[in-house]
């Protein structure tokens, strides 16, 4: 049912006339998110500029039943931020205002529409960092980390969001306004702020949000080692693990993706390697230093030809820059791609890798390989061509990859989030049983099931009446299904 | 008293339960005693997975082969089942963070007999609800926890503890948080005491050692301090929270207390009100009328 004027008007008395879009070529904008395959247009795009506004246009939705999305900067690459036809999308990009620096508590509060980077540059001169650095952080917004519990590459050591953030100011998806934790740590009662973080916008708004920020390190080393095959460097992985070193990043890259990095950026990788990897170590200086030996010691003995250490910082930074920028770097190797996040035990990384490696070459594409070692989360990017019906293909392959994660214990994703892209493929990892559990948590938070519906949970709609195990699926026995 | 011995047990018990319209209080009611197996330690993946009713001693017995810990070191000797629920920490909740920073896949039975999975065994997955998080600090109120999938750490090298006696306790908390040293606990024992304690390598705990004394003063001690601390934690009357810039304050007002300054817990000789507030505690009441609509769990 469309909007009705009524209700548009309401609407934008709430935010300003100048703050809501309604026009068709402006709401395109915001009809996907990163992960681009999936589109909607959404009837109406709101931006609030507080926590009051978010909730009056909130409170408008719960009243009339409008399903909403909220929405930072369209980074997340699951459709975590899809716009629901007929329902409309809150953009929380205005409220962008780091409201409160406390260094004494080791605490920033910011609004949801600060980019994730910002809140380090803001307290960086006074040695402090916010550890989550999703590859997107230049961009990325904190309001949508909360949503997905953005990791990123440093998170092997210092955890992910969830881990970050100590309170949430959140607008529930009846309007109601709750705060979640503070600057302390631990309040009394279940989790509600552990359960909210990770939710995929499905539970509420966050509008403010109080993050801890860590010192910076005493020493950092940034060491580069190249092995002949994925199996070593995968070894190699696992036995530094193993020998009780917490690197604060352990980062791989294959073949194609180590070629299509060197000729974007030139980060001076070595020549002929079939598996690189990035291993940083921060923390007491003598410890570093013990540990960067020890470092380069397992890598040889894995097989590793090369093992350097970053001289300064400028080389540390291009080291990086080839890892973080290897996605874009990609689209110059293939027209299209799509970027799986499975994870493994990383125990099973050499198992996993060899059997990427056996479908990549049964369906007749290539796949990439980029991504965190250390905790085991796969980013294995399938090549290919759109034009040449190739699609169905690719699409084919990644769920194999995904089955072959799920195989061996893992899960369906690290850290991109389930969004409408793994939805479907939520009951190979969790039974009909989990499902359900999950809605009650839902439900909990929306009863109505309106704050961004479709998401994370499969149902028919998106899903098909697939023969299987959600021919009843908990949406349906509540009577949910035909809403969607 | 029943003591399970099976998930299967335990939904039994609780399906019953449902049925005939009794409550169960699960620890009292219902508990996991009997179900005390390490599952799964893989030693190269830094988890395990265990049954809930397994006690944090016999749990570090089972990993200590292997040179690994679960970093959990609330007062006594609890199961982790507990733990979770009771959201139960100690000292080295300054790094290492509470039950709800270590858990990454929970089995829960809920109040119908109902078993459901969430999380998994690998570090990082966010895929589906964290139901795992939130039954930390439930109190047996939303489920039965069965099984519990843990983040481990290495088993430091060395350790050392220093306690600093001073006047002025929040003078040198705040000068070591504001330092690039790495504790893993930081206990202020007020009144008149801090102490900290540094693990890992032996060369980086000697260097950290120095640093401190260099830095506040203070003398090794031996570890009993620690103990000391859980058992003023374990026999404190109240518990409440403060932003970490505000311990000075907090310690002028208060007689005597353990501080965990860095993530904001304090325990108190004197009873401390509930600080939750209405807007959480209706929200906490909704989450537990969907999981447990019949009332069951008391």
């Amino acid at each position: 049912m469309p909007l009705s004027p009524a209700v548009r008007a309401e609407i934008g008395a709430v935010v300003g006339g100048r703050h809501v879009i309604t026009e068709p070529e402006q709401l395109r904008v915001y009809d996907c998110d990163g992960l681009t395959g999936w589109r909607a247009t959404p009837e109406l795009v709101a931006l609030p500029g507080s926590t009051a506004e978010v909730q009056g246009v909130v409170r408008i939705c719960a009243r009339e039943g409008i399903p909403f999305v909220a929405r930072g900067a369209g980074t997340g690459l699951s459709g975590g931020a899809l716009p629901v036809v007929e329902g409309i999308v809150i953009v929380l990009t205005r409220m962008n205002r780091i409201l409160e620096i406390d260094l004494a508590s080791q605490r920033v509060v910011v609004e949801p529409g600060v980019a994730n980077l910002d809140v380090t540059r803001a307290v960086a001169a006074d040695g402090f960092f916010y550890a989550p650095d999703p590859s997107s952080q230049q961009v990325c917004t904190i309001g949508g980390n909360v949503a997905e519990n953005s990791g990123g590459a440093h998170c092997l050591k210092n955890g992910f969001t969830v881990n970050h953030v100590t309170g949430l100011t959140v607008v529930l998806p009846d309007g109601e306004v709750v705060e979640l934790g503070g600057k302390a740590l631990d309040p009394d009662g279940p989790d509600l702020l552990g359960a909210f973080i990770g939710s995929e916008g499905t539970l509420g708004i966050a509008t403010e949000i109080t993050l801890r920020v860590l010192r910076r390190p005493e020493a950092v080393t940034t060491q580069l080692a190249a092995f002949g095959s994925t199996d070593a460097a995968g070894e190699a992985v696992s036995a530094i693990v193993s020998a009780g070193i917490m690197p604060a990043a352990i980062e791989m890259m294959d073949r194609l993706t180590i070629v299509a990095a060197e000729q974007a950026y030139h980060p001076g990788y070595p020549e002929g390697a079939e598996a690189l990897l990035l291993v940083e170590l921060d923390g007491i200086a003598v410890q570093v230093d013990q540990d960067t030996a020890a470092v380069d010691r397992i890598c040889r003995s894995c097989g590793a030809f090369e093992v350097r250490v970053a001289r300064d910082d400028a080389e540390r930074a291009l080291l990086w820059l080839g890892r973080k920028g290897a996605f874009p770097a990609m689209g110059r190797m293939s027209p299209d791609y799509y970027v799986q996040d499975g994870v493994v035990p990383r125990t099973k990384l050499p198992e996993v890798l060899r059997r990427i490696g056996e479908l990549s070459r049964e369906h007749g594409l290539q796949v990439g390989n980029v991504f965190h070692a250390g905790d085991g989360n796969l980013h294995p990017l399938v090549l290919y061509d759109a034009a040449k019906g190739e699609t169905e293909a690719a699409k084919a392959l990644a769920e194999a990859i995904l089955g072959a994660c799920l195989d061996v214990g893992g899960s369906l994703t690290g850290e991109h989030g389930v969004g409408v892209d793994k939805a479907c493929s939520m009951p190979k990892m969790f039974s009909e049983r989990d499902l359900e559990a999950f809605e009650r948590l839902r439900r909990a938070f929306d009863p109505e099931g309106i704050a961004n519906p479709g998401k994370v949970i499969p149902t028919p709609r998106l899903c098909g009446e697939v023969p299987g195990p959600y021919r009843q699926h908990p949406l349906e026995l509540i009577g949910l299904g035909e809403r969607f | 008293m029943a003591s399970v011995s099976s998930l299967e047990q335990a939904s039994a018990a609780l399906r019953a339960a449902s049925a005939e319209g009794r409550t169960v209080r699960i620890g009292t009611d219902l508990d996991a005693a009997g179900m005390s197996l390490v599952l799964e330690h893989e030693a190269g993946d830094l988890t395990c997975t265990v049954e809930a009713g397994i006690r944090l001693s016999a749990l570090a017995a089972a990993l200590a082969p292997s040179g690994q810990r679960l970093s959990l070191d609330p007062p006594g000797d609890p199961t982790v089942g507990a733990c979770l629920a009771g959201n139960l920490s100690g000292p080295l909740r300054h790094r290492f963070g509470a039950p709800r920073d270590l858990v990454l896949g929970v089995t829960l039975v809920l109040a119908d007999g109902t078993i459901v999975n969430a999380g998994g065994k690998v570090v990082k997955n966010v895929a589906g609800y964290d139901l795992g998080k939130l039954v930390c600090g439930s109190r047996g109120r939303l489920a039965f926890i069965g099984r519990v999938s843990l983040r481990l750490h290495p088993a430091p090298v060395a350790a050392a503890t220093i306690v600093v006696e001073t006047g002025d306790p929040a003078s040198v908390a705040a000068e070591l948080l504001a330092s690039q040293l790495v504790p893993s606990a930081l206990d202020v024992l007020h009144p008149g005491r801090v102490a900290v304690l540094f693990e890992g390598g032996a060369a980086a705990v000697a260097a950290q050692v120095r640093a401190t004394r260099a830095l506040v003063g203070g003398d090794e001690a031996d570890h009993s301090v620690w103990e000391e601390s859980r058992a003023r934690q374990a026999a404190a009357l109240g518990r409440t929270s403060l932003a970490p810039g505000a311990l000075r304050g907090f310690l002028e007002g208060a007689p005597a207390a353990v501080v965990r300054p860095a993530a904001g817990i304090a325990y108190l000789s004197t009873a401390a009100r509930d600080e939750t507030p209405e807007p959480v505690r209706l929200l906490q009441e909704r989450v537990r009328e969907r999981f447990d609509p019949g009332g069951v769990l008391a």
